[in-house]
């Protein structure tokens, strides 16, 4: 078992952060879309909507990654659905990053001034066109920074999908680690590549961040 | 195809539970603990450019805050006893959890250091009060209660990531789960009544916090 | 019959009443200068005639557009009802010209080339044609505050809504967002406006309505109530701002 080189544990890492990234942006995209959908429930007009899309949001962020991937992963072979760990872990991670991604949008629209929904209704907008030529484009550059600093917890969150079995960069290490024996290169490893992933979206977002203050807002 | 859902074969294993929820309790406690002092140290040399250790809390901070928890945790107890450091499950544990609240909490607290008005020093300054008194007396209190919610938030979240602490068997409340769920063959409900025990713990946890800083922080909310 | 007309008008925040029983008419072309402390509910008044605020009790009407409590749809009430505020809130993605022109595109479906028409004469009547492309944060106070007016103006509305519309101004900029509505007062436009220039609302008022603790308490023509206040209060609010 002694015989694999660096270099193949180097190797079989890369395959792991193709995994890995493949799984982030998977949950990233999809993850959007849903939190979008959210965003729109939670200041949505009917009042059902809105407490539904609350609950939504303070379930996936009051409860572990884990438990909702064991949840789904068990819950969905009840209703006769064998999810492979990859599907488990990408729906698993679409929930938990819509949840996260409309909570982050809501604050936004939120910090759009009160005056701008004042200004369009006195100008006979109606909500979806207040919306969508008033609010939304001032939200949107509020949203990016924050965005694409979230992107940075998509990333770390799919570590926690080996535990399901997905095998990517933390899976992969776990098993070259075993097999090396090497335990403190190999996880000095996988966190170098899950740094090489993040680091540049942290820089990023602070850099969109620092504009967002420092220019004006169109 | 129709699955008769049994709740009622956890209470057997409700000894377990408990235990289990005390231990994340434990862990939390004393990850907070730690890690907001760190925080504070961290906050404290950051904000006010103490070299080296700017530098050092600077590197610290991002190193965590890009890798995660799980990663963290698996290099501690995996890769510290291949340079002959013994540790076992709980201190692995609590050395993940300090390191990784202390890092957020670093950026947190000095965020609110960074907000106190700058009449607030010169004031202190014209008084003759030391850097170091003025830190203690006068910057550090308003600073914290001003990133209390969002400290208490992390607080939370680490919470939440310490079930992954199963994975080196730490037998906290998640490692209580996986067991019952491999004895009594009811993974759904164990995991779904598991969930639920998470969830009011986070909860508790959030409320005792905002509470317990109204109390120990001094002076008024702003 | 009144272009305006307010019945019964009343509105309460939690338990504070707000609004006692107000009755108002305001005749096509006439202007109205509502004055009084704060927390006389004066703002609030102007405010429901858009409905940004709803009332409980009451009716109000403008140009035949009935508006009951609690109502909702209020698109075509609003397309009467001009309004500018305290606070320009100009849309600060948009340029001036952009501000002018999104309601006459997007509520009422003009063509993009008439919207724009509409907008470039609207910003030269409030003399800014030149800053039709400038976007609101490279315009002084005066300047956004006369792109809003002109954004109101764009979508002709019957009466126009001034709410305290020079009180965030520096002093030296105030006389240029006046001698705007002076115009359009001199126009014909009818003005219902929340003013604490009191020399601006005698010299421009038809009306002046003078509001304490949630009812009109007295009202008429400004120099009848600057020069011979009937009640205390109107004589001790007159007193006080000189």
């Amino acid at each position: 078992m002694n015989d694999i080189s660096t270099w193949d544990v180097v190797r079989n890492l890369l395959d792991g952060v193709l995994w890995t990234l493949g799984l982030s942006l998977t949950a990233f995209v999809l993850g959007g879309l849903t939190g979008l959908a959210l965003l729109f429930a939670r200041i949505a007009s009917t009042a059902w909507l809105r407490k539904l899309a609350k609950a939504y949001i303070e379930v996936f962020q009051g409860t572990p990654l884990l438990m909702q991937l064991f949840i789904i992963f068990f819950g969905s072979s009840l209703i006769g659905l064998e999810l492979s760990p990859w599907l488990a872990a990408a729906l698993g991670l679409t929930l938990f990053t819509s949840a996260y991604l409309g909570e982050i949008w809501r604050g936004c629209v939120e910090s759009v001034p009160k005056g701008q929904w004042e200004a369009s209704a006195s100008l006979a907008l109606s909500h979806f066109e207040q919306m969508r030529y008033v609010i939304l484009p001032q939200a949107l550059k509020i949203a990016i920074a924050p965005t694409v600093g979230f992107s940075v917890q998509v990333v770390k969150g799919t570590a926690v999908t080996s535990i399901i079995g997905f095998v990517e960069l933390t899976k992969t290490g776990s098993m070259l680690a075993n097999a090396t024996y090497q335990p403190f290169l190999v996880f000095g490893l996988v966190a170098l590549g899950y740094f090489a992933l993040c680091y540049p979206l942290s820089v990023f977002s602070r850099r969109l961040e620092r504009s967002a203050h420092g220019t004006r807002a169109h | 195809m129709t699955y008769a859902f049994d709740f009622a074969s956890l209470l057997e294993y409700r000894d377990i539970l408990l235990a289990g929820t005390l231990r994340t309790l434990a862990l939390t406690a004393i990850g907070t603990f730690f890690g907001l002092a760190l925080g504070v140290l961290g906050a404290a040399s950051r904000a006010w450019q103490l070299a080296p250790w700017n530098r050092v809390f600077a590197v610290y901070v991002e190193l965590i805050r890009n890798t995660p928890f799980l990663v963290q945790l698996f290099f501690i107890f995996f890769g510290l006893p291949s340079l002959g450091v013994s540790i076992n499950e709980w201190q692995a544990s609590i050395l993940a959890m300090v390191i990784n609240l202390g890092a957020y909490s670093t950026e947190i607290i000095r965020a609110g250091i960074e907000a106190t008005p700058r009449g607030q020093i010169e004031a202190a300054e014209s008084l003759a009060m030391t850097r170091r008194q003025i830190f203690l007396r006068v910057v550090l209190a308003p600073a914290l209660r001003k990133v209390w919610p969002a400290i208490c938030s992390q607080v939370v979240i680490v919470m939440l990531g310490s079930s992954v602490c199963s994975q080196i068997a730490a037998e906290e409340l998640t490692f209580a789960a996986n067991f019952i769920q491999s004895r009594n063959f009811r993974a759904f409900e164990t995991y779904f009544v598991v969930t639920g025990m998470y969830f009011l713990l986070a909860l508790a946890i959030r409320q005792l916090m905002l509470r317990a800083g109204d109390r120990l922080i001094g002076g008024r909310r702003t | 019959m009144a272009l305006v007309r307010i019945d019964g008008l009343h509105k309460h925040f939690g338990s504070n009443h707000v609004l006692k029983g107000i009755n108002l008419k305001v005749e096509r072309g006439e202007v109205v200068a509502l004055i009084g402390r704060s927390g006389s509910g004066k703002s609030t008044l102007l405010r429901s005639i858009n409905g940004l605020e709803r009332f409980e009790d009451g009716l109000i009407e403008v140009d035949g557009e009935r508006l009951h409590a609690g109502q909702t749809n209020l698109r075509d009430l609003r397309q009467k009802v001009g309004m500018v505020f305290q606070q320009f809130n100009l849309f600060p993605h948009l340029s001036a010209g952009q501000n002018v022109m999104l309601a006459p595109e997007v509520v009422k479906k003009l063509p993009k080339a008439e919207c724009e028409s509409i907008a470039r004469a609207m910003l030269a009547k409030v003399g800014l044609a030149e800053k039709f492309d400038a976007y609101p944060d490279q315009l002084s106070g005066g300047q956004q505050q006369r792109v809003a007016i002109a954004r109101a103006l764009a979508m002709q509305p019957q009466v126009l809504l001034c709410d305290e519309i020079t009180s965030a101004l520096d002093p030296e900029l105030v006389s240029e967002v006046l001698a705007v509505v002076k115009t359009l007062a001199a126009e014909g436009m009818t003005l219902v406006m929340v003013t604490h220039e009191m020399r601006f609302a005698r010299e421009v008022g038809d009306t002046l309505v003078f509001m304490h603790e949630g009812r009109i308490h007295e009202s008429g023509a400004p120099d009848t109530l600057f020069t011979r206040p009937r009640t205390p209060e109107l004589a001790n609010f007159i007193g006080s701002i000189h």
